[in-house]
């Protein structure tokens, strides 16, 4: 532990600490959707590692280095002895870095998620894909296929260089990223989802690239709980627009049964896909959300 | 159920502060901005609150409904709304209080006296009073005083209402309805409204032209009083003094008798229900003496009246009553030489002394009008002012009818009477015109009036309208009672042998030095002062509180003369719960009177609740809502 603070600071987005606490932690998909790459990823049989999987009979062809003989010498007949096979796992992070996340540190806190994944991704020696969307007019910036300790700090330097602002939507988020992404594996997606557009066809897409769909869902404490009296002129902070609202108080409870009923929406929309949906306030620290929410959630483990 | 009503019903008009309220609220462009992340979910809200009907944008803005119900609730306030009560909404109203003795009767539990009740009903009266309506105070007693002029001004009937106090008198009604029916003459008068307790006169002498609101006050406690307490002369220097007690309820205690400041006697009295008691005393004394009964009541027993439970009496010397009687009336002379105590003039072989105060003169010359005397007896001597109301008739005539309720006619029978020689009035001159020129008829016969009477300031003058020779009355049993009743008579208005308590009101002439101011020191401790006339007579000195009133001023000794209570009306405290008037009877309200109740000063803190509820409902904290709660864990 003494050694951990002596270090410098490996990065501004999570303490060292946090960063010792990370590293141990591994992502834990549903499905494991692989690529055929090697990995650490368990898909089956006939695979050159050393964990042993199955026997079966021989037949002419195989590789009779593999026949277990002290079978063969108590049952006079070979049999082949068969190791599982591990495959590579392609984490793709979508980072919404829209204006909309610019309030109450909801961009914050999504770059300390987004470097957490991607370190428990990198040291499970999986392929780490990185997208932050701003505007729709412009290209997600991207960092691809960074594998290894080593790219932990690519990863840190550009969840670092990333500044928010844009009206870019979720929708083109994911749209932007699958244009240049390849692989299967898992999609982080990290972003307040208050957007107009039909985030159901983004999941589709997420889905039919084989990529497991993580969703969270980003708010503010001001979002969940609004502290809104009187007759108010709301302001999108992203588009400008205005809205009047008359007598706000009493609209809370309404407001929040739109809120939950976004929510489950989402989550309906995840598990339709055997993804993963949470919702978390960008007022909890990253470590309640690391390690507590996310570690009870079973999203990592 | 009543309706309830307004006394400024055109302020509805303010009610069209509705229109530029909602206008205002319609119109009101500065909201505060505030930036979110996303109107997505705020967008979602809003069109989900939203429906087709215009008005459901009230539904849920409860400010805009709150200031609009203040808003209506104060328009409310300013139309004056009431609920109406029994009382009469009469533009003018006069109310009648009874300030009487026996108002000032108190109750045995809450200690409060009747005219402090009656007062209670009448403040309700005026504050209840609508923008057109005035009321004029009138207090009632033995007279009638007019408190206030008809106004609307409650401060101005508030303060009179409270400087109203009782008078220790008896209660008349007809001054109180007479001065009424004079205020009816110059504003429109339909109702007037009386607070009495019920111990005033059953029958009034009065012609209603308006209806009365009789509100009887409740009963008071038990009573006992003094309702007599006179004197008679038994002997050069011996008194016999009575005294009557009355009690409303089981009453004993007793009466103790001073004089000149010690007690003399005392005697025990033990009443029931409405029963009296007479109770006589004995007093031996040559010269001028007060006396003072006191009435004490018995252990743990209530006394709800205080006025009548002493009374004064001031005995004059013992002296013979001094009567002239004119030489030729021979039957006068000897019915009056028979009589015990009565020093008869002139004496024989002496002439007539006109410089001597007489106590009775009885003479048929009407220039013994002159002789000084307080009782003046004129037989067949028609009074000068009433000389062309009537003429000679040489007639016969019999009595028909005469006051057998007055001193002088008491006990008599003058049916069998023959009357020769009469006076009769001439034609077309009836009672009224005699009761026009001063005079009372006491006695009528078949042609007109026999006897009338005449009081004047200090004289009791009888003119009888036939000479007493010329009739039959001189032989029948009536006469001698008729000079008894004379000498009584005497007695009385003189002081002498027969001496009877005076009675609030009006203090009796007392003989001082003419033309002095005197200084009235009275039981209320009022300083009035008051000039004797040329004659050296103090007169109309006001009497309002029973007890002893000492006059000082000019170079004579101090004076002073007690006056009493002594009203068997007042003490008895028995209600009249109907009043007889000439035409027609007013029975008392069953109900008590509620006036109109304003209600603007509730539907003002009504208004101003809804004010209360309007600041909590924005400023009050936040409560945590289950399903935000909810939602808050799962985060």
């Amino acid at each position: 532990m003494t050694d951990v603070q002596a270090r410098p600071q490996l990065t501004p987005l999570l303490s060292n600490e946090t960063l010792a606490r990370v590293e141990r932690l591994r992502l834990r998909p549903n499905r494991r959707l692989t690529n055929r790459a090697r990995g650490e990823h368990s898909v089956g049989t006939g695979g050159a590692t050393i964990d042993f999987a199955d026997y079966r009979d021989y037949v002419a062809g195989d590789d009779i280095r593999y026949v277990d003989w002290n079978i063969f010498a108590r049952l006079q007949r070979p049999y082949l002895k068969l190791y599982s096979h591990e495959e590579e796992l392609h984490v793709v992070v979508i980072l919404d870095a829209s204006s909309s996340m610019v309030s109450e540190e909801k961009f914050e806190r999504a770059r300390q998620l987004a470097a957490a994944f991607s370190t428990m991704a990198l040291l499970g020696t999986e392929r780490v894909s990185l997208f932050a969307a701003t505007s729709t007019d412009e290209r997600s910036a991207t960092l691809q296929g960074c594998s290894g300790r080593s790219a932990t700090r690519l990863v840190f330097e550009f969840l670092e260089n990333v500044s928010p602002g844009g009206n870019s939507t979720i929708d083109a988020a994911v749209a932007s990223a699958l244009r240049v992404h390849r692989g299967k594996g898992m999609a982080i997606v990290l972003s307040d989802f208050l957007t107009t557009g039909d985030v159901s066809r983004s999941f589709n897409l997420l889905n039919s690239a084989g990529l497991e769909i993580f969703a969270l869902q980003l708010l503010g404490p001001d979002e969940i709980e609004p502290d809104l009296t009187g007759d108010v002129r709301l302001v999108d902070c992203e588009t400008g627009r205005t809205l009047d609202v008359s007598s706000a108080r009493d609209l809370l409870d309404l407001y929040h049964e739109h809120r939950l009923a976004q929510q489950a929406w989402l989550s309906s929309q995840c598990r339709r896909r055997n993804g993963r949906f949470e919702m978390i306030s960008s007022g909890s620290t990253v470590e309640s959300i690391l390690f507590e929410t996310l570690l009870r959630r079973g999203w990592v483990r | 159920m009543s309706w309830p009503g307004f006394f400024a019903i055109a302020n509805v008009w303010w009610l069209l502060l509705l229109v530029p309220l909602l206008v205002f609220y319609f119109l009101k462009l500065k909201r505060p901005r505030v930036e979110i992340s996303s109107l997505v979910l705020w967008q979602a809200v809003v069109n989900d609150q939203r429906v087709n009907s215009p008005f459901q944008k009230f539904r849920r803005n409860i400010l805009l409904w709150l200031q609009m119900a203040v808003l209506i609730l104060l328009v409310l306030a300013a139309m004056q709304p009431f609920v109406p009560g029994t009382a009469e909404q009469a533009d003018y109203q006069p109310v009648l209080i009874d300030c009487s003795a026996s108002m000032a009767a108190t109750d045995p539990v809450t200690g409060k006296t009747r005219l402090e009740l009656a007062k209670v009903q009448v403040a309700d009266l005026i504050d209840s009073l609508g923008p057109d309506q005035q009321i004029s105070l009138i207090a009632v007693h033995s007279s009638a005083d007019r408190l206030t002029e008809f106004t609307g001004n409650r401060r101005i009937l508030l303060d009179a209402l409270t400087a109203m106090s009782m008078r220790d008198v008896p209660s008349q009604l007809e001054d109180a309805f007479r001065l009424t029916q004079a205020l009816a003459k110059t504003v429109p008068v339909e109702s007037v409204v009386l607070f009495s307790d019920g111990n005033i006169p059953d029958k009034v002498r009065f012609s209603l032209p308006f209806r009365v609101n009789y509100q009887q006050l409740p009963a008071a406690g038990p009573n006992a009083g003094i309702t007599a307490f006179n004197a008679r002369l038994t002997s050069s220097q011996d008194w016999d003094v009575f005294l009557r007690v009355e009690s409303s309820a089981d009453f004993s205690g007793q009466i103790v008798l001073l004089q000149d400041g010690q007690q003399i006697g005392e005697q025990p009295f033990s009443l029931g229900i409405g029963e009296s008691q007479r109770i006589v005393f004995r007093v031996t004394s040559e010269i001028s003496t007060a006396l003072e009964a006191r009435l004490i009541r018995g252990n743990a027993q209530f006394d709800s009246l205080a006025a009548d439970n002493v009374a004064w009496l001031d005995l004059p010397p013992a002296r013979p009553l001094r009567v002239y009687a004119a030489p030729q009336l021979n039957s006068f002379r000897r019915a009056l030489a028979a009589t015990p105590g009565v020093d008869l003039f002139p004496k024989p072989k002496q002439p007539k002394q006109r410089s001597v105060n007489y106590d009775l003169v009885i003479s048929d010359k009407s220039v013994d009008q002159d002789l000084i005397a307080p009782v003046h007896f004129l037989v067949g001597v028609t009074p000068d002012d009433a000389e062309s109301l009537v003429e000679p008739s040489s007639a016969l005539t019999k009595f028909l009818d005469w006051d057998r309720t007055t001193p002088l006619l008491r006990h008599m029978q003058l049916r069998d009477v023959e009357i020769a020689d009469a006076i009769q009035p001439v034609a077309g001159v009836d009672v009224g015109d005699f009761e026009e020129a001063g005079h009372s008829v006491v006695a009528t016969g078949t042609s007109g009036p026999l006897i009338l009477r005449r009081r004047s300031a200090s004289r009791l003058t009888f003119h009888t309208l036939f000479h007493t020779s010329r009739s039959t009355l001189e032989f029948r049993v009536a006469f001698p009672v008729l000079v008894a009743n004379l000498v009584q008579l005497s007695r009385q208005e003189a002081a002498v042998g027969d001496v009877a308590g005076v009675q609030t009101g009006v203090l009796p002439a007392v003989d001082l030095s003419a033309g002095v101011e005197y200084e009235i020191d009275g039981p209320d401790n009022s300083l009035p002062t008051v000039l004797a006339d040329e004659n050296g007579q103090l007169r109309g000195v006001t009497a309002n509180r029973a007890g002893r009133y000492r006059i000082s001023g000019g170079d004579s000794e101090r004076r002073s003369v007690a006056a009493n209570l002594l009203s068997s009306m007042e003490s008895t405290l028995t209600p009249v719960s109907s009043i007889e008037f000439d035409e027609q009877t007013v029975a008392s309200a069953d109900d008590v009177l509620a006036s109109d109740r304003p209600v603007w000063s509730m539907v003002t803190l009504l208004a101003f609740g809804i004010l209360l509820v309007e600041w909590w409902f924005f400023q009050r904290p936040r409560t945590q809502n289950p399903v935000r709660t909810a939602a808050s864990k799962s985060v």
